[in-house]
Formats: structure tokens, sequence, C-alpha cells
């Protein structure tokens, strides 16, 4: 699309909403800003730095495992790094990045808002997701990082067998992200149901918003478990309590259900916004709408909710009743039905649509493949005395990786790759970015598909170290060297985007042809996202060229532009009927503040001040009250 | 689009009113209030049915020793909890309809009986606390817990309310502070409901 300079009516409107949408610029502006956009990229940068610290721990485990008796490090930090490998990757990097950075950025483009429904809140998100990394990570300065794994069973948790300040720093850190995450998702659930440009029902809404509804749902119910769970530990550790302790009738099985009771609807919290990414690229790269829409759609939903009812999987080995390990097993059979509409509905758009391959659609073909395989070896498990002999080993490394790495981060950087030039304004180089792809994968492979077989003979996951004599030698050698491979491919696409950001070619408003809102704006997109409320007929908005050309028009003559403050239209739940005019928080110190006195209060808890812990608590309450005294229509 | 109502526009109390009587659903604020409240009711949840998942690890319970508590106290206070959702509503409709008068005194009053109730509530605590420590054992530890959690859930519902009495003292009601009356009114529902299954299980070896 040729961008024409518009007349000079409609340009006087757009140099209205940019006065008003603009916030202050500079460090300033970034640590008050409320606008989705530019707390995605926060989202987005913090994340990718946990990211690679989450993979250095990886790298340097693999150098500790890469040939027998290994001394690279010290197997009391080697749990550690173990442990905050899989911390920093599942709390720190994947699901931030998932639902902050691309959900952050893209949900509002998509449904034709100009900001989230509270945006102060999500402000208060990303800051406590970054208070609560620097409270997590501050423990390897002392050297007492968690090191009881990232599942951190009882009784090697508890303050008997871990004395020191390591599983307080886990306990602590995850209720202090746990506040972080529950507000995101609330406040993705809202500003999907109240936000949608008028027009767009529920029908008519891309499914990248569905997955990233059904991800938002399962996390509101999710996290309690966690945080109640978290609790119960601190309490013991802390104050002497007894959930956990049999001698006193607690019981330590009591921690993995409820562990579980989060942490498998976490795995799909994991995966579902990768789905979300693959139907968003799919139908662009193939030149089609997705094949089984509302199969999909629901799909994605009954993916989040059947995940509620399948915890006790991870628990068939530690000799619950017959009755029920053959219950959860055949639990988790079922999600194999909700996983394979969605995965023939994309195969099949692919196959009957005129794909172009191109880089993004690439990242999707490699993970539909991984995603198999991972799945695989996930339905095995189902079968209880399989699960029993290779529970602990790393077949389930193998497994998990394939479906977190392959499945879940694989989409992730096709979506890096699909939406960078939105983001930007500049295009990625193809080439280097097919060549990034190749190798990711070639390493990915070679890293993880060994592990079947070296759990297969037996080999234990988190395992310090090994002897020579039993036939792992080669197969971790070929692990360390795919891990390193890996590493370089994630290398070439980090080099690509900077070389690209600073001289890639232009990219303009749409330069795939996508099928959602977010092509509709300019690259990078304005301060108040669009000029004038976008009209919506169907999930392809894009697509629909007259309701697009429709949108320029009612530029010029001023009608729906919204020019009054910030304001945004709020629409009725279902049908999108437009119901008011919202008028939404411009930038505030508020939610950087509270998260200053949040790490703070966290902080005490750790070292047991409670009394000045209060006095944080008592801040906090403060600076929310000062928050709610600034009112948009008053001020 | 002239027949949609502008929130910026709602500065005072009648124009508040008219905002909130011409909305066709619900407000972000109370969709907000509701997640949360969900989340909070699967924290409750959780921890009730850790409750019981002890009890059931287990012959005796209470463990040998320790009294189970008698229910007067507690059930009649939490009846005195439940009843404070009577003032909040009438406040909550107070403002919806744009009296100001309203809407401050029934909140003022709610907050007045929450005091109250918070007072037993402590005197309670403590005097379950001279005959057993939390750390005696799973039960001692579950107990206060769960009741520790429920007191502090009040106070926060008591805190947001005295915000509010103070806020429409101050300045009367906007669409703003209107939102935040219906809004906290819906968490103390939920707050004063749950205490119900709370204090059940609190009482159960003696019901």
């Amino acid at each position: 699309m040729a961008t024409v300079a518009p007349p000079p009516a409609a340009q006087r409107r757009l140099d209205r909403l940019e006065r008003i949408w603009k916030g202050p610029s500079g460090l300033v502006g970034w640590l008050t800003t409320v606008d989705h956009k530019r707390i995605g990229i926060l989202y987005f940068f913090t994340s990718l730095t946990f990211f690679a610290l989450g993979g250095l721990e990886a790298l340097l485990i693999r150098t500790q495992l890469m040939g027998p008796n290994g001394e690279i490090v010290s197997p009391d930090f080697f749990n550690q790094l173990m442990s905050m490998h899989g911390i920093t990757m599942i709390f720190l990097a994947v699901i931030p990045m998932q639902i902050g950075a691309f959900g952050n950025y893209l949900l509002p483009l998509m449904i034709g808002a100009r900001d989230m429904a509270f945006p102060r809140m999500n402000a208060l998100s990303y800051w406590i997701f970054l208070a609560s990394g620097i409270f997590i990570y501050s423990s390897m300065v002392g050297g007492t990082a968690p090191n009881a794994g990232w599942f951190d069973y009882v009784p090697l948790a508890s303050r008997q067998y871990t004395p020191g300040p390591n599983i307080d720093f886990y306990t602590l850190g995850l209720i202090f992200t746990g506040i972080a995450t529950s507000a995101t998702a609330i406040n993705f659930i809202v500003t999907i149901f109240k936000l949608r440009a008028p027009g767009m029902s529920l029908n008519r809404m891309p499914l990248f918003c569905y997955a990233i509804l059904a991800v938002s749902f399962a996390l509101v119910f999710a996290l309690p478990p966690l945080t109640t769970a978290l609790t119960f530990l601190e309490l013991d550790r802390a104050l002497g309590l007894h959930f956990y302790d049999v001698a006193f009738g607690g019981d330590t099985l009591l921690w993995q259900h409820l562990f579980w009771i989060f942490g498998h609807p976490e795995v799909y919290v994991i995966i579902l916004p990768a789905f979300g990414i693959a139907t968003a690229i799919i139908p662009t790269f193939s030149g089609r709408k997705m094949v089984a829409f509302p199969l999909v759609a629901l799909a994605e939903i009954a993916v989040a909710f059947i995940g509620f009812g399948v915890w006790a999987h991870h628990m068939l080995a530690v000799g619950l009743a017959t009755v029920t390990t053959i219950y959860f097993a055949a639990a988790s059979l079922i999600i194999v039905i909700p996983s394979a509409i969605q995965l023939f509905a994309w195969i099949i758009t692919i196959v009957t649509g005129r794909p172009r391959f191109e880089t993004p659609l690439l990242w999707i073909i490699g993970f539909i493949v991984l995603f198999v395989l991972g799945g695989l070896t996930g339905i095995m498990f189902a079968a209880i005395p399989f699960d029993q002999q290779l529970t602990d080993t790393y077949f389930v490394v193998a497994h998990f990786h394939y479906v977190i790495f392959g499945a879940a981060v694989f989409p992730l950087l096709g979506g890096i790759y699909y939406w960078f030039p939105k983001v930007t304004g500049r295009m990625y180089s193809e080439r280097a970015g097919k060549a990034s792809f190749w190798v990711t994968f070639v390493g990915m492979n070679l890293t993880f598909f060994p592990m079947h077989i070296v759990g297969l003979l037996g080999m234990p996951r988190r395992q310090y170290t090994y002897q020579g004599d039993l036939g792992w030698n080669f197969i971790n050698l070929l692990e360390t060297l795919g891990a390193y491979i890996l590493a370089i491919g994630l290398l070439m696409i980090v080099a690509n985007l900077v070389v690209s950001y600073r001289r890639g070619a232009p990219a303009g408003d749409d330069p795939f042809g996508g099928d959602t809102l977010e092509w509709s704006v300019s690259s990078p997109p304005p301060s108040y996202n669009f000029p004038v409320i976008p009209k919506v007929s169907s999930p392809y908005a894009m697509w629909d060229r007259e309701d697009r050309e429709g949108d320029m028009k009612r530029l010029e003559q001023g009608d729906v532009v919204l020019e009054g403050g910030h304001e945004t239209p709020s629409s009725t739940l279902l049908d999108a009927d437009w119901d008011e005019i919202l008028d939404m928080p411009s930038q505030s110190w508020a939610p950087f503040l509270i998260s200053v006195t949040l790490l703070g209060m966290f902080t005490m808890l750790l070292l047991q001040h409670y009394v000045v812990a209060l006095g944080f608590a008592a801040l906090t309450g403060l600076v929310l009250a000062a928050w709610h005294c600034k009112e948009p229509q008053v001020a | 689009m002239n027949d949609v109502t502008r929130s910026m526009d709602a500065t005072d109390a009648a124009a508040a009113a008219l905002t909130a009587q011409r909305r066709r659903s619900r407000p972000s604020g109370w969709w907000g209030m509701a997640l949360l409240i969900a989340t909070e009711a699967a924290f409750f949840g959780t921890l009730m049915s850790s409750y019981f998942y002890l009890r059931f690890q287990v012959v005796e319970w209470p463990p040998p020793g320790i009294e189970p508590t008698p229910p007067e106290g507690p059930l009649l206070l939490a009846a005195v909890l439940v009843a404070t959702s009577v003032p909040i509503f009438l406040g909550s409709r107070g403002a919806r309809l744009g009296r100001t008068r309203a809407a401050w005194a029934w909140l003022a009053l709610a907050l007045a009986v929450q005091c109250f109730y918070l007072a037993g509530q402590i005197g309670l605590f403590i005097e379950d606390y001279n005959k057993f420590a939390p750390t005696e054992n799973a039960y001692t530890s579950i107990y206060f817990t769960l009741v520790a959690a429920h007191g502090a859930h009040v106070v926060v519902g008591m805190l947001l309310i005295a915000f509010l009495v103070v806020r429409i003292t101050r300045g009367g009601l906007t669409n703003y502070r209107l939102i935040g009356v219906q809004v906290v009114a819906l968490y103390l529902y939920f707050v004063n409901l749950i205490g119900i299954p709370v204090v059940l299980t609190q009482l159960f070896p003696s019901l």
C-alpha cells in the first residue's frame, strides 16, 4: 500500500492525536509510560535479558556434562544452575516474552483499541515483574540461588535440608512475580471483553486474541494454588509451621499436588500464546483464512480448560492410588483431541493455501514438526508403566524441551521476525533469517533428540556428573555440541535484527499482506494506535478492503476520531456494540514507585524483619491511594 | 455516535449517575474486580482444600491435646460480617443514583460495624493463640493461616471503604469514584460471603 499524504484536515487531526497521546520523552518517559507498546518493548528487552541468562546457565550445564567426571562447576553451583535455568526460562523469560511483550504490544492493535483496559496497572505489572526478577537473581550474587529444582519438592526444600536463604528467594520471588502475572492476566481479559473496536463481536476476534484470552483465564485460576503452596512453604521455613512436615501431621505430597495444579495449566500457558502466534502467521503466508476457525478458537480454550484436570500425571510415580493414576493418565490423553484439531487446521490451511515459505512461516513449520515429536513423547507418558520407568530421566528432559523450546519458543522466534517490520519500520534480511532458522533447528534437534536415547539408557535428570563406562559419553558430547550450535543460531537472529534495525530496507505499513488490524497502521505504530476507530466486519479485518478505505474517508470527515483526550471506545461484552467513550489515564509514577516499595517489602520478608516489611506495605498503600486520587476526569 | 456517553464529561454526581444508568454493560473496573475475586476465590478454595487434605491424612482431628474451637463466637461474628453487606449495598445504590450523602453515610456505617467485627475477631484470635500455637502441628498451622488470611482480606476491604469515604466526603462523587464504590462493594460482598465457608471450615471439628 503506497502512503499518500493525507489532506490538511486529516493531518490536523493526526497532529492533535499525536500531541494528546505522546507521553514525555527520555528516561522519565520510559519510567512513567502507560503506553502498551512501550511497555511491550520494555517487557521484550527485559525477558530477552533473562532468556540470555537462562541460556548461559544452560550452556554451563551442558559444558559440565560434556564428558564424564566433569568438574567445570561445583556440585552445589550445578544445582543452582539447573534450578535457575528452569525458573528463569519459565517465569522470567518465556511467559513474560509471550504475554508481556507480544500480548501487550499486539493485542490492543489487533482489537482496534488505543490502549489496555487498565494502562497504569499494565505498567505496574511490568515494574513488578522487573523487580521480582532482580529479587530472584540477587540470590546469585551471594551464591545462594534456589537449588532444589524449578519445582522445588519438599522435604528437600524445607529448612531442615536447605538451611540457607536459597529457597526463600524462590518462595518470595515467585509470590512477587505472581502479583505481576495475575494483574497482567486480569488486564488482558478485561481488555478483550471491553475494549474491542465496536463491531468486533467475539466471533470476529482474531485467533491470537483467543489464545491470549484462554491463557489469561488459565493464569487467573492457576496462580492461587502456587501462591498457597509457596505461602505454606515460606511459613514452614520462616516461622516453623508444619504444612509439609510429616512428623507433625503435615504431608509432603501436598506440595506436589498444589504445585502441579498450578504447574500443568502453566505448561499450557506457555504453549498457547505460541499457538496464537502460529494462527497469526499461517493465514498471512498461506494467503487464505484459517480452516475451521470456530473449532480452533474452541480448541484453544479447551486446552486451557482441560489443563486443570491432569496435574497428577506429573506424580504417577509417587505412589498415588491406582484409580487416581488411571484417571489422570486418561484425562491426559484427552488433551490430544484439541491439540490435534489445531494441528490439522494449521497443516490443512498451509497445504490448501498458496504458501510463501518466508522466514516466519519457516519457523512455524519447524514448530509443527517439533510439536508433533514432543506431543508423541507426551502421549507415551500417559502409559503409566512407561512413565514410572522413565520419570526423572533425560527422556523427560527431552520431551519437555521439545514442547517448550520447540513448540513454544520457535513460534516466538518466528513472531519476532514477523512483527519486527511492524515494530521497527524496517525489513529483516530474508537470507540471514532462513539461515538462522536452519542453524537453530539443527542445533535444537542435536541438543535434545539424543536426550531421548540417553534417558532410555537410564541417565537421571539433574545429575551433576556421570562415570565414563556407562555408554553415555558420546551422546552427551553430541548434546553439548548441539547446545553451542543452538546458541549460534540464536545469536544469528540477534545479529540479523540488530543490523536490520540500522540498515534494513523500509518496510512500509503492510509488508506481508497481513490479516489483522496491526498492519493497517504505520510502522512503527503511532502513539495513539488508530487515527480512526476501525470498522470491523470479520476476524481478517485487514483483508476487508472496503472497511479500510472507509476508515480513511472517516478520518477526513472527522467521524469517530475521538480527539478530545485519551479517548477510546468501550463496547458491550459479546456483540461489541458501542457503549461508552472512555477517558484513559496518562503517564504516572505510581506503578514504578509501587514496584520499589514492594521490592523493599519482599527483601525485608526475606531478612525476616517483619515490622519493617509491614512499613513497606503501608508505603505501598499510600502510593496506591495517591494513584487513585489522580482521576482522569478531574486532572 | 452522539448517543454514546463520554466518561470524560461525568465530573459531578448527577452526571456520573447518568453515565452509570445509561451504560448498557458493566464497566471495565467491574470486570477487573470480578476477575480479582475469581482469583481470590481460587486462593481460598485452595486453602480450604488443603485443610481437608491435611485432615484426611490423620485419624484424630484436631490432634490429641487440642480442644475443638467453641463455635458460638466465630459464628456470631461471621453473621455480623455478612450483615455489613446490607449497608454496603445501600451505599452502592445511593452512589449509582447520585445521592452523595446516602452513599457516604451507608459506607461509613458499614465501616463502623466492620471495626466492631475486627475487634472481636482479633480477640478470638488471641484467645486461640493462648490455647495452642501455630507451630504445634499441621492442624494449628492451617487453622491460623486460614483465619488470618480471611482477616487480612477484611482489613484490605476496610481500608478500601475508608479511602472511598474520605474521597467522597472531600470531593463528592465523580465517574471514577462511583465505579470505585461499585467495585469495592463487589469486593466486600465476596469477602463477607467467603467468610461463611471459611468459618465452617475453621469450626469443622466442633460442628
